[in-house]
């Protein structure tokens, strides 16, 4: 009889669990299958087979797809392929004409007059005109936007624009006007060599402004979305999956060659990489823990990314108000090894401040023409201890703290340069990891004696990073205030022949170098696996995936 | 009963107002904000970004507005996703955790209950240490150790279900699978030890002399009154299986609610931890007073409302 029971439940409990999933089957396949009829299949249901369909991961959501509210990779990179500036990056990351034809520039370096294309359109079919840039930009540096645009300050080299935005201006007194339909008219504030190349930045993308005069959040939604890129928004399931669709109203469209891009929103780097195994997805992240095997791969993208992993001295704090102690511990830190050893991925040692992929107007790299600046050379880094110590009148060195954002690299960075500093100048360092967020505010109120910082370009110009360092910056955070560097990087900003220009720059990274203010560790990357039969997307070392180009075979 | 189930209510709002300036005061003595990027910024641009979500405001001010908030359910924009408000990203997260979540309670509770009966009436049997061999592993392997492997084994070697995403019935069986294990194994346990105790008693024993079907004995007269444990230790497990689970939802990339939890605190994204915490707290206040009426449901002898009543 127990037998018999032992059976019989046996036998009901699989006959639930069947039952369960059969469940699910039936009350999930209407809903779930509505979603791909409803998002307008009406031309792929024909060419299924032969269309070409990019498979791609977004990690999260995008903050949002406004274009100058999203200030993020997760909201740019895809909005870098619904959307186009004035000018866009082409393959070779230089800014090239995108809704601009041409412009001209008056002789002073201050008026930019652009010219927009005749057939620039908008997915909806309206032309792209000079008003939408008006609108945009100024929806960007009203301070009584819905949000505030995180990324105003970009455009603050236009005339008005910083009055504007810290509310002592008016719109009006913004220099941007649109002389008549097509053509578009900036005044900066100052000549500003990269103004074009920062007009590629997403910030400055129009906004249709007949669309969203009428619908504010014409941007939250993909049927009420307005692209005039290579790729329209065709459906947009909030925190889970975005569909492209070829743009056939963009002007460049036959240049286009993908015919949907699919974004999932995959926020877990193993299975990221799971699904790029399986098919999934086309390209992919390597995870850490599996950086050894894959890095060698066939299959691996390895680029620049135009920014710099670094440690904050806090001249307030002693003993790093002495030149010589900074210089000795920025001396101290072999970098090839960190680089290799234990940041690994195919990351390259940073020995100055500014990534190499910079180039000079005379067509050189930024890096090349400065060269190395901070070497590896416990020798001379004792010495400089030794010299600083005295200056100072130290008998022992005050106790350092190596402050970091909790991350497992980050600890590991830290923990070989305490070996570092142990080993080569014979100092022991307490290290500390806090919480990013209270990290952050820490090192914002100068209350870290040396702590660890990331920087990422916004631009594609040297003064972006330069400029951090100036007196009083909001990006500064080290305390140090140097009057011949101010100098150097109003001149590096402002200075119309752009030769001279960067030999400011040049003038300034050096004297950085020399000041030690900040001890460069090494400089980002970009790895990505790539599916066989993909290629042509462009990863700009400063910029936003580019798509346009993109192929899958 | 109904006098019963008003002071309940009373003591639930009072409960939540509680939780909510609790959290608020934890909320506002962390350090922080919600606008530090990694990325650059500037004074201005930040100085606009708290004006505009009111972080500027003294504390009591700020207090107020979330008790406003809170009391007209408009809990406004999520700060990190400006045009999603908090209403939305709970509206659109919810569903999907619950839909996860029940079936993940429906599986837990029939095979861990089966499991418990089996091991029980077979004690000490073949069947029995198996089944609990099952359980043990079940309850010591941590969730998201179980849905890594079973990605690798069945998704990426076998390819025989997709690895991960919300978009059909064949994504869900892996995500529903690591979530069940843990929760059927205490279950089961739990299940099987009530049953052992109550398959001593004497009204079994009466019960198998009357000569009842061991069927009639196991359903109606021992497993009844050994449920009593679980049916204790479900409430919490619904709430905080159905309100999602912020390590499975992450590992196969589910669009629930349960990352809201964790990434609105790392985040700072304060209208998004009050949402998510008083959500939560309602939603578990509401179950245990689930629980509390089933006891009385499931054991005539206790009585929710006779108490206090005269």
């Amino acid at each position: 009889m127990k037998k018999f029971l032992v059976f019989l439940l046996t036998a009901f409990a699989v006959f639930i669990l069947a039952a369960c999933t059969a469940n699910e089957d039936a009350v999930e396949e209407p809903t779930e299958e509505a979603p791909p009829t409803d998002e307008g299949t009406e031309t792929e249901t024909e060419k299924e087979a032969g269309e070409k369909v990019l498979h791609l991961n977004n990690t999260i959501e995008p903050t949002s797809l406004n274009p100058s509210i999203g200030f993020d990779a997760v909201s740019w990179d895809p909005l870098n392929n619904l959307m186009e500036g004035l000018t866009r990056l082409d393959q070779d990351s230089v800014a090239a004409a995108g809704t601009a034809e041409d412009w001209d520039i008056s002789k002073d370096g201050l008026t930019y007059t652009f010219h927009l294309r005749e057939d620039a359109y908008w997915s909806n079919g309206d032309p792209v005109v000079a008003e939408d840039f008006v609108y945009a930009w100024k929806l960007m540096l009203d301070p009584a936007t819905t949000p505030p645009s995180p990324a105003a300050f970009l455009a603050y080299f236009i005339k008005g624009a910083e009055a504007f935005n810290n509310g002592e201006g008016t719109a009006e007194d913004v220099a941007i006007t649109a002389v008549d339909e097509k053509t578009f008219e900036v005044v900066l504030a100052a000549p500003t060599g990269f103004f074009l190349d920062l007009l590629t930045n997403p910030a400055f993308f129009p906004i249709n402004h007949k669309v969203a005069e009428e619908n504010p959040s014409w941007h939250a939604e993909a049927a009420s979305f307005v692209a005039n890129g290579p790729f329209k928004l065709e459906s947009w399931e909030h925190n889970s999956e975005m569909l492209f669709t070829k743009n056939p109203e963009y002007w460049d469209a036959d240049a286009v060659k993908l015919d949907k891009i699919h974004f999932a929103m995959v926020n877990d780097d193993n299975t990221q990489y799971q699904m790029f195994q399986s098919g999934e997805l086309d390209t992919a992240t390597i995870p850490a823990e599996l950086s050894d095997q894959l890095i060698d791969g066939d299959n691996v993208y390895i680029g620049n990314a135009g920014g710099l992993e670094f440690y904050r001295f806090n001249v307030n704090e002693e003993p790093f108000q002495n030149k010589k102690i900074r210089q000795a511990f920025a001396l101290a830190a072999n970098r090839q090894d960190i680089a290799d050893f234990v940041v690994k991925n195919g990351v390259e040692p940073a020995f100055a401040f500014i990534s190499p992929g910079f180039t000079s107007p005379t067509g050189e790299d930024f890096r090349g023409v400065n060269g190395e600046l901070v070497a590896y050379d416990p020798e001379q880094a004792k010495q400089l201890l030794e010299e600083g110590m005295t200056e100072e009148g130290y008998d022992t060195l005050p106790p350092i703290v190596l402050s970091y954002n909790t991350t497992d690299t980050n600890k590991a960075v830290a923990e070989t340069l305490q070996n570092m500093f142990s080993e080569n100048l014979d100092v022991d360092v307490t290290l500390e990891n806090q919480e990013w967020n209270v990290f952050s505010d820490a090192q914002k109120n100068l209350e870290l004696q040396f702590s660890r910082s990331s920087f990422i370009n916004d631009y594609n110009d040297p003064v972006n990073f330069l400029e951090s360092f100036i007196t009083d910056s909001y990006m500064n955070r080290t305390g140090w205030s140097n009057a011949e560097y101010d100098a150097l990087i109003v001149k590096g900003k402002t200075e119309t022949d752009e030769e001279k220009r960067w030999e400011n720059l040049y003038e300034a990274e050096k004297l950085l170098a020399d000041e030690m203010i900040i001890m460069p560790i090494r400089y980002y990357n970009t790895v990505v696996l790539e599916a066989d039969g993909v290629s042509g997307i462009l990863r700009h070392p400063v910029g936003y995936f580019d798509l346009k180009y993109a192929e899958k075979q | 009963m109904l006098r019963y189930i008003l002071k309940r209510l009373l003591i639930m709002i009072v409960t939540l107002w509680i939780i909510i300036t609790v959290t608020f005061v934890l909320m506002i003595s962390i350090p922080g904000s919600p606008f530090n990027s990694e990325g650059s910024s500037n004074a201005t641009v930040q100085a606009n970004l708290e004006k505009h979500y009111n972080l500027n405001e003294p504390y009591h001010i700020q207090y107020l507005l979330y008790l406003k908030s809170i009391v007209t359910l408009d809990l406004g924009p999520s700060i990190k996703q400006p045009n999603q408000t908090v209403n939305d990203l709970l509206g659109r997260g919810f569903p999907i955790s619950f839909e996860l979540g029940i079936i993940t309670v429906a599986v837990a509770i029939v095979s861990g209950i089966t499991l418990g009966i089996i091991a029980a009436l077979r004690h000490n049997g073949i069947i029995d240490y198996l089944a609990m061999g099952l359980a043990v592993l079940g309850i010591s392997i941590p969730n998201f150790i179980l849905a890594t492997l079973l990605i690798q084994k069945i998704a990426v070697d076998w390819e025989l279900l997709p690895v991960a995403t919300w978009s059909s019935p064949a994504h869900m069986i892996l995500p529903i699978l690591a979530l069940a294990t843990g929760p059927m194994a205490i279950i089961a346990r739990l299940t099987r030890s009530t049953m052992l105790e109550v398959l001593t008693q004497d009204y079994i024993k009466m019960a198998r002399a009357k000569g009842l079907s061991p069927w009639k004995i196991t359903i109606k007269h021992a497993l009844r009154n050994a449920l009593m444990p679980v049916v204790t230790i479900m409430g919490t497990l619904l709430a905080s299986i159905l309100t999602g689970t912020f390590v499975i939802e992450k590992i196969f990339a589910i669009p629930g609610m349960g990352k809201y939890f964790v990434e609105s605190i790392n985040q700072r994204d304060y209208p998004v931890i009050m949402g998510t915490t008083v959500f939560y707290s309602a939603f578990l206040i509401f179950m245990l007073f689930l629980v509390d009426i089933a006891y009385g449901i499931l054991d005539p002898r206790i009585k929710v409302h006779k108490r206090g009543g005269e």
